[in-house]
């Protein structure tokens, strides 16, 4: 084998790993994303149509009109866009999201396992709408980024206000601002209305939000710094997660025995679980919840999705916690 | 079939090039494909309703063609290689931990919120490289003894390592606060970043690397006699080992930087070409090579649109298919002792 050779190639390829990477260090400019690094903000006035955001991942994002043409990366961002009066201009989704019942007709583009460049740009979006964190990642946006289309990441709500702001922003991106700015005050008219008979109470029960029992002497609730243990707190309950650590966490049911919550919430009731197969757990009969008779299925989708239908969940768990203050 | 093994290995991987282009999530009918590739040669304008296919087929599935065609190239050029130099028919190319190490060193690096930008976005393969490279530095240095790299050993520590670096992963996906779906799909293995960028970045290292070990096949045979043998026979052993180890662990890390663990490529695509074409490995390599091209584009085609729009994880469609294939390769050879 010749040296020579090896060298030889050894610098040519050098040479292109130097070259290489930087000839397509910028994204290919399109109609409605000017290279935002060499105008200054100024000159980009915003006139009575053209919308500049700055999205959840940092990009400055720059739409010449309401878009049109949506395709929806996350089954919150569709709920919100039917919810503030875009459903019409919806015209891709992904493969979970299924409320309301109008997008479950759309055609899907991707979903958990991944999702297709190819079908997104068949549907010719000019807007597409993800949301920041595990299910759209960054090389997502990039890629289609780098294809010429729009894309926008709402930034990921922790709380009920920033859940607000992504309805505003979605409503400004659709070009539907008085919808979704009427939808926020109704949501916060309601919230409003729970924390008014929750304030003054001294008895909060603790609540038990199971999330998985695959295996009875193991469930998974939520931790703290989720929506769930958010909205149990502002139900007036005490999230007996909220003391584990992570936000997918597994208490041992020794654990739960000693703690002996009040209320078991299942929301794992899609799953199959029911108050009836609980009773029948091994060890779990002993539990005061089970006892009382205290074990509620719910729809777990109200809780993870952020998006409006969480004051759906807040009033529903409200109402299973204090019944007698929610008629 | 058993001449002209090139002739054969070549048109399968041209053919294979052109399922990966003509077929995808998004249906393309064979006569608007060929009006664009005609178009296309032509130089002629594309009519209207056929710029977004053409669109498709340029910027999406061609990019996506050569990085999956180099990924396959990699595995199968190294696998052949890692079978040569350990003498083992299991052999493959994360057996001295190039997989754990990037699984752990991309868990790792996807666990940090990096910022948006060029190097940002380059953050996440990178060190799941650099981890992959200093895995092989650290199971090399574990196994040396004075001044030889007894295969065994190498082995040996490969797989201790491994175990080690698997767990340390499954530890940190457990405990992921919201990047466990991506680390989970890159355990599985498939092709996410879209765009010439990947590509021209591995094409360095998968140069360097193949090209070297391409050009190893006669060292390769002398190994199979034994270290002393070949020692004997005039191959300086060791700096010979060393050298195809980096080169192949170089290629299979830019590889598996992008495009996760992809499995079984490497493992079973060099006993295909060997079963066919004989185990010299001047001509055994090279052909591992192309044929693991063209093995993982026909499997990264399955993969999209087994389950359309969605799409299967490679890794996955590739232990599904190509373990049933290998065994009923190995039954009609049943009878010749290959090995």
């Amino acid at each position: 084998m010749s040296r020579k050779l090896l060298f030889a190639l050894l610098i040519v390829a050098l040479f292109l790993a130097a070259c290489g990477p930087s000839v397509t260090a910028t994204p290919a400019p399109s109609a409605t994303q000017p290279p935002a690094t060499e105008q200054p903000a100024a000159i980009l006035q915003p006139t009575a149509a053209r919308i500049i955001l700055t999205d959840g991942l940092g990009r400055t994002v720059t739409l010449t009109g309401p878009a049109q043409r949506v395709v929806s990366l996350a089954p919150s961002n569709i709920e919100i866009l039917f919810a503030v009066g875009a459903g019409a201009q919806v015209v891709g989704r992904d493969e979970s999201s299924d409320y309301p019942a109008e997008a479950a007709a759309l055609p899907t583009v991707g979903g958990w396992s991944g999702f297709s460049a190819e079908a997104i740009v068949a549907l010719q979006p000019d807007l597409v709408l993800g949301m920041a964190g595990d299910f759209n990642s960054p090389e997502l946006a990039a890629s289609l980024e780098q294809l010429g289309l729009t894309v926008y990441y709402l930034p990921n709500p922790a709380t009920l206000e920033e859940v607000y702001a992504a309805i505003e922003t979605v409503g400004a991106l659709t070009g539907h601002t008085s919808e979704a700015a009427a939808l926020v005050e109704s949501l916060e008219r309601r919230v409003a209305a729970v924390d008014e008979k929750i304030m003054p109470l001294s008895y909060r029960p603790l609540v038990f939000f199971e999330l998985d029992a695959t295996d009875p002497s193991k469930p998974f609730t939520s931790g703290p710094g989720t929506f769930i243990d958010l909205l149990i707190d502002r139900a007036g309950g005490i999230n007996i997660g909220s003391q584990l650590q992570g936000a997918w966490a597994q208490i041992s049911i020794e654990e739960l025995l000693v703690t002996n919550p009040n209320v078991i919430v299942l929301g794992d009731s899609r799953y199959g679980e029911t108050p009836e197969k609980v009773a029948r757990r091994v060890g779990w009969d002993a539990l005061k919840a089970v006892q009382d008779g205290k074990v509620y299925p719910i729809d777990d989708n109200l809780f993870v999705r952020p998006g409006p239908r969480l004051v759906d969940g807040l009033e529903a768990l409200a109402k299973l916690l204090h019944p007698e203050l929610f008629k | 079939m058993r001449r002209l093994p090139y002739l054969w290995t070549l048109l399968f991987l041209t053919l294979a090039i052109l399922l990966s282009i003509a077929i995808g999530s998004v249906f393309i009918p064979p006569a608007d494909l060929w009006r664009i590739l005609t178009g296309w040669l032509s130089a002629a304008p594309l009519p209207e309703s056929l710029k977004t296919f053409a669109f498709i087929i340029a910027s999406i599935r061609l990019p996506r063609t050569a990085l999956v065609l180099l990924t396959g190239a990699a595995l199968g050029g190294s696998g052949a290689a890692y079978q040569g130099l350990f003498r083992n028919p299991l052999a493959d190319p994360y057996l001295i931990g190039v997989a754990s190490g990037a699984g752990l060193g991309a868990a790792a690096a996807m666990s940090i919120q990096w910022p948006y930008t060029f190097w940002g976005l380059l953050a996440v393969p990178l060190v799941g490289f650099l981890a992959a490279m200093l895995t092989v530095l650290l199971v090399y240095s574990l196994a040396r003894v004075g001044k030889t790299v007894p295969t065994t050993n190498l082995i040996l520590a490969g797989v201790a390592f491994s175990a080690f670096a698997t767990s340390l992963t499954s530890f940190l996906m457990l405990r992921s606060t919201g990047e466990l779906r991506r680390a989970f799909a890159f355990l599985l293995g498939g092709f996410t970043q879209a765009g010439w960028n990947p590509v021209l970045t591995i094409l360095p290292f998968l140069a360097i690397g193949l090209g070297f070990l391409i050009l190893s096949g006669h060292a390769l045979n002398l190994l199979q006699f034994g270290d002393d043998q070949a020692q004997q026979l005039g191959l300086p052993v060791t700096r010979t080992k060393t050298l195809i180890l980096v080169a192949a662990s170089l290629a299979t890390a830019a590889a598996v930087s992008f495009s996760g663990i992809i499995g079984f490529i490497g493992l079973i695509v060099p006993h295909v070409m060997r079963l066919w074409w004989g185990a010299d490995y001047r001509r055994l390599l090279p052909l591992s090579i192309i044929g693991g091209a063209g093995a993982l584009l026909l499997a990264d085609v399955l993969a999209r649109v087994v389950m359309a729009p969605q799409e299967l994880p490679v890794g996955i469609l590739t232990a599904l298919v190509g373990a049933p294939f290998f065994l009923w390769v190995l039954r009609r050879a049943k009878n010749q002792g290959y090995w």
